[in-house]
């Protein structure tokens, strides 16, 4: 059912009109932002690409079972928290876990089988793995965490809270696979290493592989890893590992909601300031997209950069083989090829347990 | 250009010339692009994984060629 762009109650008629013209720029802008710090960093891997797996050898760690779950850090992982659940049908889906959801799983019990990262950002991505060089300092340059709707956990006693995420990361995160990309920061790879997770590399895709001049081409050319079509963001990521190289035939998906729920202010959105910066804030209507979601009957809004991951996604699952169970239950990823289920009725209708081969 | 062009007279009030007015799109995708956009390039295209290192091996290509 493809989604119906609704206007925002007793908000602007104009209704995300440039949102959308912005979404419909992502991709060549995300390739403009990414290629140098992917290629640079790539290459600033090699070490420890050396020293890793590459990531076709977790088809043999992980093979077992028909099933995978994807576990994203969207806003409805703290709302619904399907924690218990998870715990108790453990066994029926491989795990395959953001690391911006790896903190939320391992307070709430839950060991994921497979780490997915692949975000290039110099400092951001570490704090998902708890951060042992944070400091007062590093907090006051970035206020994204304090500020961002992925994990509440982090937006309070900050420093005391990535102290306590950098013990259970070093208790928690050893011998978990981590498929890491080839343009993960080197703050990242060091921490990786450092939490004792077992490391399989893969480059991300920069652009069309048959094109003259790829990057993709000239980055695989320098490490010999396969290049995987990322999707746009971690998610997705995780998402297409589990289907493509894990090959599993239902994949189900919680906290991948692209959105936001009605009662988040604008304010604590991803590229809020960014946005602010471009438009100033009277004109904030016409950046964000409303979007009815009938299986939920909600309302979400969403920003250009979700609304760009969404479609990409859908373009994505019409490719697949797998079959696609959202569970997410909240969010705006609705449509073609996507089966929208509770996490009940996709953890009890599976036949494998992923611990008999 | 102004040693090959050259006019043969001069102009009671010099010409204003007008710049090319930005549109709202373009600044927005001039400063998105510092600062907005995905983690990663979403590529648009059939399959998920490029791999030749493994076809050249006499694998299948990849996980994806399926």
């Amino acid at each position: 059912m493809p989604p119906t762009i609704a206007e925002p109650d007793g908000r602007s008629p104009h209704g995300g009109t440039l949102g959308r013209q912005i979404a419909a720029s992502l991709e060549s802008i995300t390739l403009h932002k990414v290629r140098e710090v992917g290629f640079r960093n790539a290459e600033a891997n090699a070490a420890a690409i050396r020293r890793g797996k590459n990531i076709l050898a977790l088809q043999q760690v992980l093979s077992n079972g028909d099933d995978a779950l994807v576990i994203a850090a969207g806003p409805s992982l703290h709302r619904q928290n399907p924690a218990q659940l998870i715990q108790e049908h453990r066994s029926r889906a491989t795990l395959v876990v953001a690391e911006s959801s790896m903190s939320w799983c391992f307070r709430n019990g839950i060991r994921p089988d497979l780490v997915v990262t692949l975000d290039p950002h110099p400092t951001r991505i570490t704090r998902w793995f708890g951060d042992p060089d944070m400091d007062l300092e590093k907090l006051k340059a970035d206020d994204y965490f304090a500020r961002q709707d992925l994990d509440p956990h982090f937006q309070a006693k900050e420093l005391a809270r990535n102290r306590e995420l950098v013990e259970m990361v070093n208790h928690h995160a050893r011998g978990i696979p981590i498929a890491i990309a080839s343009c993960a920061s080197e703050a990242v790879v060091r921490r990786a290493e450092q939490a004792g997770m077992d490391l399989y590399w893969w480059n991300p895709m920069y652009d069309d592989y048959e094109l003259q001049d790829s990057l993709t081409c000239k980055i695989h050319a320098m490490n010999g890893l396969p290049c995987i079509n990322a999707g746009g963001n971690v998610g997705a990521a995780c998402w297409v590992v589990a289907e493509a190289i894990l090959r599993k035939r239902r994949v189900g998906l919680v906290g991948v909601d692209f959105g936001y729920y009605a009662d988040t202010p604008y304010s604590k959105t991803q590229y809020y300031p960014e946005i602010v910066a471009m438009v100033g804030e009277d004109r904030l209507d016409e950046v964000f997209v409303w979007i009815d979601n009938p299986h939920a009957g909600k309302k979400y809004y969403t920003d250009p950069a979700y609304l760009w991951y969404r479609d990409s996604f859908l373009e994505m699952a019409a490719q697949a083989e797998c079959e696609t169970w959202n569970c997410t239950d909240g969010g705006i990823l609705f449509g073609p090829n996507i089966r929208w289920a509770s996490l009940q009725e996709f953890l009890k209708s599976g036949t494998q347990s992923k611990y008999v081969a | 250009m102004d040693k090959i062009l050259k006019g043969n007279f001069q102009p009671a009030k010099p010409p204003v010339v007008e710049k090319p007015t930005e549109d709202l799109t373009s600044r927005f995708e001039a400063e998105a692009l510092k600062r907005v956009g995905g983690s990663i390039a979403f590529v648009s295209k059939k399959k998920f994984i490029f791999d030749p290192s493994t076809a050249k091996k006499g694998g299948e290509d990849a996980a994806d060629n399926r």
